[in-house]
């Protein structure tokens, strides 16, 4: 309604003037290093640029999907990707675990641009809260004080990563043959196509772009997991019901029962 | 049909995510950290998966990346109990601990040595003093009541 106030601004400027304000309110917010009157001054001034920035982004929030989707994918793409080369290199296993939190929180940004809401909060709920966790109580548990060894010398680095660069040719190479058109053998009618009233293959202008999964999402998801999918569900049910009585079993059983733990070092080395 | 921009995009950002996992996993030696990356794996089949789930139209993707969250669940916990178990075994989370892993009775067979470990400990920077130290007084050292 703001912007109908105003109907010489466009939404790009818009926007761009909400980004801007977010910015300089959170940089304001930050703590950076003064004191006193200039601390108090600094805040309010962020809190203030902060309250326009919240309602310049709710009155363009409507335009938000089809204006910043590209950006806001590259962004999250980014944060996850770089993050991810960060937790593969980084040489504590505990700066690892720290950095796969980040790319899980850029995983579920770019799931969450992909449409698919459900399983963007799921990532960080039971990746973030639950399964990273445990990985770091159990660094916690077991590791050793400072760098170990092995972890400042990989396992044959060169070929690794030259294994891993090939893969990655490969796959971005059949990806972007994708782009091409396939031949006429291989085209496989699509529901996107046949649902947005079927643009015909030699255009293809924005044909799979229609998110049809996007309305009632949640609500659609659980009907189509809890009906086509239930007896999948139970079986996962089970699954966890095994793990959980399974690790608890193995734990409670003992890594050394009933050996002497300095011997079964001395067998292993 | 040729699938959208952001569906191409989604398909490298997973093959991104998932290359690196598997540089991860044949390059790191800390038994966490290789199941780190492989969970980094699991996160770029998801987002793979996700993008077909739209480019089709389809829930099937979406439902199967589900099943995967439960799946990766399960596999840290019994994976990370096994990991807890060779570290009371061995005092490292060294997967190349396991490497001569045999009977009493057989001779070692090693696919090859890993390269030699300096025990070094790191060496740190050392500061100049500054300024000029002062002289203690030793009656207030003597009468100080405590330290």
């Amino acid at each position: 309604m703001i912007a109908s106030l105003m109907p010489a601004v466009s939404p790009g400027t818009f926007l761009s003037v909400a980004v801007a304000a977010t910015a300089g309110s959170l940089w304001l917010l930050l703590p950076r290093g003064q004191a006193g009157v200039a601390e108090r001054t600094s805040r309010w001034a962020g809190a203030l640029l902060g309250i326009a920035a919240l309602g310049c982004f709710i009155a363009t929030g409507h335009r938000l999907g089809g204006l910043g989707e590209e950006a806001v994918f590259l962004v999250v793409s980014l944060v996850a990707v770089v993050s991810g080369a960060a937790t593969v290199v980084s040489r504590s296993p505990v700066y690892a675990a720290i950095w796969f939190a980040m790319t899980l929180a850029g995983v579920a940004g770019v799931l969450l641009v992909l449409g698919a809401q459900f399983l963007g909060v799921a990532t960080i709920v039971v990746y973030a809260g639950a399964i990273l966790v445990m990985f770091l109580f159990v660094l916690m548990l077991a590791q050793p004080a400072g760098l170990a060894p092995y972890d400042r010398v990989s396992n044959e680095p060169l070929l690794s990563a030259v294994a891993g660069a090939v893969l990655l040719g490969i796959l971005s190479l059949s990806i972007g043959r994708l782009s091409a058109e396939p031949p006429a053998c291989c085209q496989v009618p699509s529901k996107a196509a046949a649902l947005a009233d079927a643009p015909s293959p030699a255009e293809p202008t924005a044909a799979g772009d229609v998110d049809l999964l996007a309305e009632h999402h949640v609500a659609r998801l659980g009907a189509e997991l809890f009906g086509r999918h239930l007896l999948s569900v139970e079986v996962a049910g089970v699954l966890l019901l095994v793990a959980l009585v399974g690790s608890i079993a193995i734990v409670s059983r003992g890594g050394v029962s009933g050996g002497d733990p300095q011997a079964a070092r001395r067998a292993i080395r | 049909m040729t699938p959208s921009p952001l569906v191409l995009d989604g398909l490298v950002v997973g093959a991104m995510l998932f290359a690196l996992g598997l540089v991860g996993i044949l390059a790191r030696r800390n038994l966490i950290v290789m199941f780190l990356c492989a969970e980094l794996m699991l996160q770029g089949i998801s987002v793979s998966l996700v993008s077909w789930s739209r480019h089709h139209g389809d829930w099937g993707g979406q439902v199967l990346v589900i099943f995967v969250l439960t799946v990766a669940a399960c596999e840290a916990a019994v994976a990370l109990v096994f990991v807890l178990q060779a570290f009371a075994r061995t005092g490292r989370l060294d997967a190349a601990a396991w490497q001569s892993l045999r009977e009493s009775n057989l001779p070692r067979v090693v696919d090859h040595e890993l390269p030699a470990v300096d025990t070094v400990p790191p060496k740190f920077p050392r500061l100049t003093p500054a300024g000029i130290e002062p002289a203690a007084d030793e009656d207030a050292v003597l009468e100080r009541e405590h330290v």
